[in-house]
């Protein structure tokens, strides 16, 4: 029987870029109702097993509440510490299980912990975060049947989904902690209120994926290169106090004219210095990783990220091999969900 | 702006202060020299010296029952608190109203409150008061998650946005409202969610780190500076000790409390302090010699002042 893991957390878009930036706040009777419309997506695409990250806020037993959906959801087993260790054990759990997929609930922060654990599992990230580069703004329901058809092996993983790059912050010759979308070097010496925001103290940054229409620092590259997820090559950039100026969305609702002094492009299993220390490292938006001062540091591109599901692509498969012809779908819940 | 050395290393000092007073406070009571109730700011230190840190002496805070921390992170003299919870007449209230009603309005301080969500209106009106005499001063009502769950809260923020009054609303998390825990008295993970009710922005934020509460407090405060209105700031923290000196703390499990341990803010601030070698043992031993010396001469100012005469009983009443 097909396994679906859902990891929804409880703590993303409520940081400190609601006071400095003009963030959204995603509540979580949101994303309760997000996860009621997934459950509902994947019961149209077969799966009847999920299994899900517990939580202090209860997002996916609220979301089966008063569903009356043909699932059984387990909840995973372990001592909740209500902290970025959840999402990882929770998807070390469902990569044990051997889980086709698991849906995420959270922004480029939470989809960086859930790649920590997941292993060769694929992710299909929804967006409920703050900077959302990795996840997709993409409706639930969907989300759920695209989830569905690579759990149950309709549409294949070759089909539908791609293996992302990942940016890997190497202290002393060993990995510290990975990044999916960027790594940012910033002059602070603390990690504090985790947020960063002040473009003065960013000296280099590190992308795996850019674009114009990206938020965040990944929009800063885009304004000179494009890098698509799946594309085998990142873009190191130097900021200084001269260069080339660009004007970027660094954060919802904050746009700012910033100095390139240098941009060179990576490839896969390249490595490159982190030049100043002491300093904080950024990871996906957040400061995470201290370097002492005299530490050798760089940051190397890996070609060993997550799986990630293609929603858009999947949902093309499926079309084609007549998944959505009426004979081939489960009759049952397409009563129920009418 | 960042920071500075000076200020890193005085955050570092108040919080040991608090944590110091607080201890002692706790072994006075235990031999019967403090009479009433003493709630205690022990693991909570960051919150307090955090958000001060960026006050001036013109800005206005509102406390809490477990009040010693803010006072004395805003300024409050030891010696009148510690005379104060001895009952004592060189007290703050002139040793008649305890641990939970200690002020000092020079120094913006509005008092410790007794009761549970009395502080947030009167911050909203300080900031009415700041607005109205167009200065730049805020006001920071210090409020915790049960005070949360007041409808004074609720009434104070909704005027306070509707007016956009220079007032910043920390709440102090620390999980349980005496023995309540926040999973059972909250349909809410987070008391910051609520903000949005209001239209006012709400973040959480480590309440264990004291640079992660100045940054998010300083942005709140200068917004607010500015004319912006006002904000409320979530910080996740814990109490290491019962809600008042006496509680068994049947509510909650050990593990919980060791786990939070390792989260204590002195020595997170104090080993990032030695890293960076603005502290080094020898000077951590001289801070806490000069604390302890202060300390025990306000113990001693305490302990040999008089008590308050009974002619004075109906004195300082206000009804």
């Amino acid at each position: 029987m097909s396994l679906i893991g859902i990891i929804a957390n409880p703590a993303s878009g409520k940081d400190i870029r609601r006071l400095v930036a003009y963030s959204s706040v995603v509540d979580n009777q949101e994303k309760i109702r997000v996860v009621r419309r997934v459950l509902m997506g994947l019961q149209a695409a077969s799966i009847h097993h999920i299994a899900y990250m517990p939580d202090y806020h209860g997002i996916v037993e609220r979301a089966l509440d008063g569903l009356h959906a043909d699932l059984s959801a387990e909840r995973l087993q372990f001592e909740v510490k209500a902290d970025q260790r959840d999402s990882i054990k929770a998807a070390q759990l469902l990569a044990q299980q051997g889980a086709g997929c698991i849906v995420t609930l959270g922004g480029d922060g939470t989809n960086r912990v859930v790649a920590k654990g997941a292993g060769q599992v694929p992710i299909l990230p929804l967006s409920t975060g703050t900077n959302n580069v990795f996840p997709y703004m993409v409706e639930g329901t969907v989300a759920g049947l695209a989830a569905g058809l690579i759990g149950t092996g309709k549409v294949s993983r070759e089909e539908g989904t791609f293996q992302s790059t990942r940016l890997e912050v190497v202290i002393e010759n060993k990995v510290a902690d990975i990044a999916l979308v960027d790594a940012v070097v910033s002059a602070d010496v603390f990690i504090g209120s985790r947020a960063i925001w002040k473009t003065d103290k960013i000296r280099q940054i590190f992308l795996n994926r850019s674009s114009p229409a990206n938020i965040g620092f990944s929009s800063i590259g885009g304004m000179l290169r494009s890098i698509a997820p799946d594309e085998p090559f990142s873009m190191a950039l130097e900021l200084g106090k001269n260069g080339l100026s660009v004007t970027a969305p660094i954060a919802p609702g904050i746009i700012e004219d910033v100095l390139i002094e240098n941009m060179q492009l990576m490839a896969a299993g390249e490595e490159m210095d982190i030049t100043f220390s002491p300093c904080v490292v950024a990871l996906d938006g957040e400061r995470e990783v201290e370097i002492k001062k005299g530490q050798k540091a760089t940051i190397r591109l890996s070609a060993d990220g997550p799986f990630v599901v293609d929603v858009s692509r999947t949902m093309a498969f499926a079309v084609n091999k007549e998944n959505f012809f009426s004979s081939s779908i489960n009759k049952r819940s397409r009563l129920k969900t009418n | 702006m960042d920071l500075t050395n000076e200020q890193l290393i005085q955050m570092y000092t108040t919080m040991v202060k608090i944590r110091t007073f607080e201890n002692r406070v706790a072994e006075l009571f235990a031999d019967g020299k403090i009479p009433g109730f003493v709630h205690l700011y022990v693991g909570e230190e960051a919150v307090a010296t955090g958000v001060c840190e960026n006050l001036t002496d013109k800005d206005y805070i509102t406390s809490t029952h477990r009040g010693h921390g803010h006072l004395i992170a805003k300024g409050g003299d030891i010696k009148k608190m510690m005379a104060e919870l001895f009952g004592k007449e060189t007290g703050y209230c002139k040793g008649k109203g305890g641990s939970m009603h200690i002020a000092d309005l020079d120094l913006g301080i509005m008092g410790a409150n007794g009761i549970v969500g009395g502080g947030p209106p009167l911050a909203s009106g300080a900031a009415l008061a700041c607005q109205y005499m167009g200065n730049d001063n805020v006001a920071v009502c210090f409020f915790g998650d049960g005070a949360s769950n007041q409808g004074t809260t609720h009434e104070a923020m909704n005027m306070a946005a509707c007016w956009k009054l220079p007032v910043v609303f920390i709440n102090e998390n620390n999980m349980y409202g005496i023995s309540c825990c926040t999973t059972k008295s909250m349909c809410v993970p987070n008391i910051a969610d609520r903000a949005a009710g209001y239209d006012i922005p709400g973040v959480v934020v480590d309440g264990n780190d004291a640079v992660a509460v100045w940054e998010a407090a300083a942005e709140g405060i200068n917004r607010a500076r500015q004319g912006k209105g006002p904000s409320l700031i979530e910080c996740k923290t814990y109490r290491h000790r019962g809600h008042f000196e006496g509680d068994p703390c049947t509510y909650r499990d050990d593990a919980e409390l060791e786990e939070w341990k390792e989260k204590d803010p002195i020595p997170r601030l104090e080993q990032k302090l030695l890293e960076m070698e603005l502290l080094t043992q020898s000077k951590i031993e001289k801070i806490k010699q000069e604390l302890q010396k202060d300390l025990t001469a306000a113990e001693q100012f305490a302990e040999e002042s008089p008590y308050p005469d009974i002619s004075g009983l109906l004195e300082d009443v206000y009804t």
